[in-house]
């Protein structure tokens, strides 16, 4: 045993694998059994898949680093429910490359803002958050107004996804670019076919209250919109708070 | 530089200049949106820099052959020049964030310089830039040094640091256009995360290539932390950016990973940043610097080695105590936690060794500033270590997770043990490197130490109160079983801490306007000696 | 390859894994043998010129 750690100390090459070796292990140990997590988080076949616009209201999320104030996970502690709503589940965030659970609340928790305020709202609180919070300390958005979505390059983003494990079809990737801009025109021809591809459930409206162009603004409120939204939760929130509540896939 | 390269090496220099700009015209011409463009022009330009600070000197003659007896200092130099920019800016931006936390219109109204684009850019610029050129550069210093050896060739250093400034650049000009992957401590896009890759595995081989060079028979311990540094950030830097990207012209990629296998991914990756980017290379650094600066050898040579593999087998582990009470599996949380707490014993063992190191040197800590930081040091990493097992616990971390404590354990490290120990290094280091008997003057290193040691202290006691007070308006409760406070409430009482943070991250930022003055006047004044006393004890008389 | 299994593995295997070789790593670092190239070591640093 000593000979061979002696051997070890002398060969640096050695010594290079025997940190690797060791090194690895740890993060073998945790984060490999998750790859074989899907059989035992159910399989949700409701849950829906994000609409190109929401995609690209998803990329403007990332890009302007929401995720440095904002968490999308709500942990399973009693106040976070209250506050916040059902706590995350593993199925919600599944389609999420990468996930955007975050690690700072400078700003409350997002992960079901869905829904929680109209359209006129959000748009506004992106343009001047303090017009509407006085004491927020989040940045203005007003230039999202002035930038427009690219919708044909959409396709080419769900089909990189799709190489990543998104299950969107040939027929949703032929139709990005039309759908995307389907989602934000309610009255005109595009807006069927984003039914028929992502569910009758889907928003499809006109978000930022300007029909003439299809901006920055509309894409990323249609996301914020969809947040916590995508699937039906097993019951509804806040039903079995306690201070320390396993989560589902508790399995230990 | 050229004039020490090889004829050999020229041409490398010169093809490696041409190939950076080959790809910046490849870049620029398929690309898809503009801040591809734009990347694709700074690595054109970067080239085009290159290559005519190379091609300056191609035919000079070489100043001085190759030799396995001659240190080669310039990249040692360049790394930490570079180190000091670095740091200038990551501070300034990292202050800039501060008030912004205070005052969210004190910035411009344009969208590169909103809050979550610069506020990467300040993690970077830090951790990276500042930290990783420091690490760089004292890496090639103590390797030298303790295997009695000069690094294998005179290129390749210079291509590491050069490509690697250039990934910096890429990845914080990156943020302000909007290019972002969004993984903590990952954020730069696909094409840089290449380059980063190319960069480290030139750098495990010229560091590889010099051990095996040695004159010494055992590896000083230092040398086996940058190695376990260097070996560990290429394994997680490669496998948490495995991405897909929408096509080769656009900046934008989808990560190979989703949901709660992301989540455990990014974090076994960010928490082992921590443990082998700000922790194990910067203990390397404390090994050397510290008994080297305190004239005494280490107090427990085999304590030493004991802690190296205690944090090589245990930081893995540790990852998913950033996920507690999140989706990941309970087991999962558990195995952090527990692992986190073992943590504590590997790591005070280094705090405890350093300190004990000091012991009978006590007037040199007192009377010498450099040696001072290095003390410092080793106290915050004790500190910080400790509140990180504290944090990793269950209970604790429901109060603790999303609040400012967690930003202030970060900066108790990142300020305490990371920049001090740089700051003695490099204290230590510059006037070795340029022949000066001392630094220009120990007594700014003296101001320095004080407006650092003031800084550091302010940061982390707003950020405890603010962070502990958050978390506790959170989850309190009226007594009809109502939350007392509304998430405005809790913000608006973290107000008068975000401005003490940022007075103190004033206070951090003029300590490295100080050292840079400081450094620059060293090398710039003439005072040049034959040879740097290192006097028999190895006591360097560097600042006072 | 079932989630059952690997999580078996981690929970024992894993652990076992590392108490055996830690336990090398602590006999390298303590046997007596060692003492003497160590304590050369620590004072190795102090012996280099900065000119060779
Ligand atoms: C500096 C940190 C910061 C950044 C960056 C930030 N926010 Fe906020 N956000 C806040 C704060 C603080 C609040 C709470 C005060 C308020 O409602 O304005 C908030 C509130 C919100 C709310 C309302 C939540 C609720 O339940 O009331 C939404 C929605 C929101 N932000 C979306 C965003 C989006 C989208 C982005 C990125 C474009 C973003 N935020 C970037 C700090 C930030
Ligand atoms: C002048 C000194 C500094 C100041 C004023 C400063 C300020 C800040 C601020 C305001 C934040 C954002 C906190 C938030 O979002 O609530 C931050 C984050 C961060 N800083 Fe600094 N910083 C300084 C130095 C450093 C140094 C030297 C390092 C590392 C070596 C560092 C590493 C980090 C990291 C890793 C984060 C992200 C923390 C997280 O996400 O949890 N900082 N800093
Ligand atoms: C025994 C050693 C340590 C342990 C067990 C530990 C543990 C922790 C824990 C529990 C968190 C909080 C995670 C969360 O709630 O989100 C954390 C965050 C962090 N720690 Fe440590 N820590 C240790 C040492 C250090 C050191 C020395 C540094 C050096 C700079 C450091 C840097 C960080 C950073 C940057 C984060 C923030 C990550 C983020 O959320 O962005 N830690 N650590």
């Amino acid at each position: 045993m000593f000979g061979v750690h002696k051997k070890l100390e002398r060969n640096s090459i050695a010594f290079v694998l025997g940190v690797i070796v060791v090194a690895s292990i740890g993060g073998f140990v945790e984060i490999a059994p998750l790859f074989t997590i899907d059989e035992t988080v159910e399989a949700d076949p409701d849950m829906r898949l994000y609409t190109p616009l929401e995609t690209a209201g998803r990329n403007i999320y990332i890009r302007e680093g929401c995720y440095v104030c904002h968490s999308q996970m709500i942990r399973t502690l009693r106040d976070d429910v209250e506050r916040y709503g059902h706590y995350s589940l593993a199925v919600e965030s599944k389609y999420d490359h990468p996930m955007l659970w975050g690690s700072k609340r400078t700003g409350p928790d997002l992960a079901r803002v869905g829904g929680k305020y109209s359209d006129e709202w959000q748009a506004q609180h992106l343009r001047a958050p303090r017009s509407l919070v006085p004491a927020s300390k989040m940045p203005n958005y007003a230039f999202l107004d002035r930038i427009q979505v690219q919708p044909d390059k959409m396709a080419s983003h769900l089909r990189a996804l799709r190489t990543v494990g998104v299950p969107y079809t040939d027929e949703m990737i032929e139709n990005a670019s039309a759908d995307t801009i389907g989602q934000a025109d309610p009255d005109g021809d595009l807006s069927d076919g984003v039914y028929d591809r992502y569910g009758a459930e889907t928003n499809v409206r006109n978000f930022d209250g300007d029909m003439r162009k299809l901006t920055e603004m509309d894409a990323l409120v249609a996301y914020l919109q969809i947040l916590g939204q995508l699937t039906d939760l097993p019951d509804a929130p806040g039903v079995e708070p306690s201070s320390d509540t396993p989560s589902e896939e508790d399995n230990s | 530089m050229t004039f020490d390269f090889s004829p050999a090496e020229r041409d490398a220099a010169i093809g490696t200049s041409f190939v950076a700009i080959l790809i910046g015209v490849v870049m620029m011409v398929s690309s898809q949106s503009a801040a591809f463009t734009t990347h694709g022009a700074m690595f054109f330009a970067f080239g085009v820099l290159a290559f005519f600070g190379f091609a300056k000197d191609y035919n000079k003659p070489q100043a001085q052959p190759y030799s396995r007896d001659v240190y080669y200092d310039t990249p040692i130099k360049l790394g930490i020049l570079l180190s000091i920019a670095w740091a200038i800016f990551g501070f300034f931006i990292g202050d800039w964030v501060a008030w912004l936390l205070a005052y969210p219109d004190l910035t411009f109204d344009a969208a590169w310089s909103s809050f979550g684009r610069i506020r990467p850019a300040h993690t970077t610029a830090v951790i990276f830039g500042f930290g990783g050129n420091a690490l760089m550069a004292t890496s090639f210093h103590v390797v030298q040094r303790t295997c009695r050896t000069s690094l294998p060739g005179r290129y390749g250093p210079i291509f590491i640091l050069l490509g690697y400034n250039l990934f910096c650049l890429l990845a914080v000009t990156g943020y302000f256009l909007g290019v972002t992957q969004s993984k903590e401590y990952a954020e730069p896009e696909w094409y840089a995360d290449i380059l980063l890759t190319v960069v480290w595995v030139g750098y495990f081989f010229v560091f590889l290539n010099t051990l095996a060079r040695r004159e010494e028979k055992h590896i000083y311990v230092a040398n086996w932390y940058y190695i376990a540094f260097i070996v560990v950030v290429a394994l997680l830097h490669i496998v948490n950016n495995l991405a897909v990207p929408v096509s080769f012209g656009d900046t934008k990629s989808y990560s190979a990973f989703s949901g709660v296998q992301d989540a455990m991914t990014q974090w076994w990756y960010g928490h082992n940043a921590v443990a082998f980017f700000l922790t194990a290379g910067f203990l390397g650094m404390m090994y050397y610097y510290l008994p080297k600066a305190a004239g005494r050898p280490i107090f427990s040579y085999r304590m030493s080695i004991i802690s190296f593999w205690g944090i090589t087998f245990m930081y893995m582990w540790a990852g998913s105590h950033h996920l507690h009470y999140t989706a990941l599996p309970h087991w999962v949380q558990t195995l952090g936690m527990t692992f986190s707490i073992v943590l504590l014993v590997p790591s005070w063992a280094s705090a405890g060794n350093a300190l004990l190191t000091l012991n009978g040197a006590w007037d040199k800590v007192r009377d010498n500033a450099t040696l001072r930081f290095m003390m410092v040091a080793a106290v915050f990493y004790g500190l910080s270590t400790f509140e990180g097992s504290f944090l990793a616990i269950r209970p604790v971390n429901s109060l603790s997770h999303y609040t400012d404590w967690t930003i202030g354990h970060v900066h108790s490290g990142a300020l305490g043990w990371v920049a001090f120990i740089t700051f003695g290094a490099i204290y230590s280091v510059v006037p070795q490197l340029w022949k000066r008997e001392r630094m220009y003057s120990p007594a700014l290193v003296e101001v320095h130490f004080w407006l650092a040691l003031a800084g550091t202290v302010i940061y982390v006691f707003a950020m405890w109160n603010s962070g502990i007070i958050q978390g506790l308006m959170w989850r309190t409760y009226s007594e009809n079983g109502t939350l007392t406070y509304s998430f405005i409430e809790s913000l608006e009482a973290m107000h008068p801490y975000y401005i003490a943070r940022a007075v103190g991250g004033l206070l951090f930022l003029m300590g490295g306007l100080v050292c840079a003055y400081n450094v620059w006047k060293t090398i710039s004044s003439s005072k040049i000696v034959g040879r740097v006393s290192t006097s028999p004890d190895g006591v360097l008389e560097g600042a006072a | 390859m079932t989630h059952d299994f690997f999580v078996m593995l981690s929970k024992s295997w894993g652990l076992f894994y590392l108490i055996f070789l830690f336990g090398i790593a602590v006999a390298y670092a303590l046997w007596p043998a060692n003492k003497e190239k160590f304590d050369r070591a620590a004072k190795s640093i102090f012996h280099d010129q900065d000119e060779k």
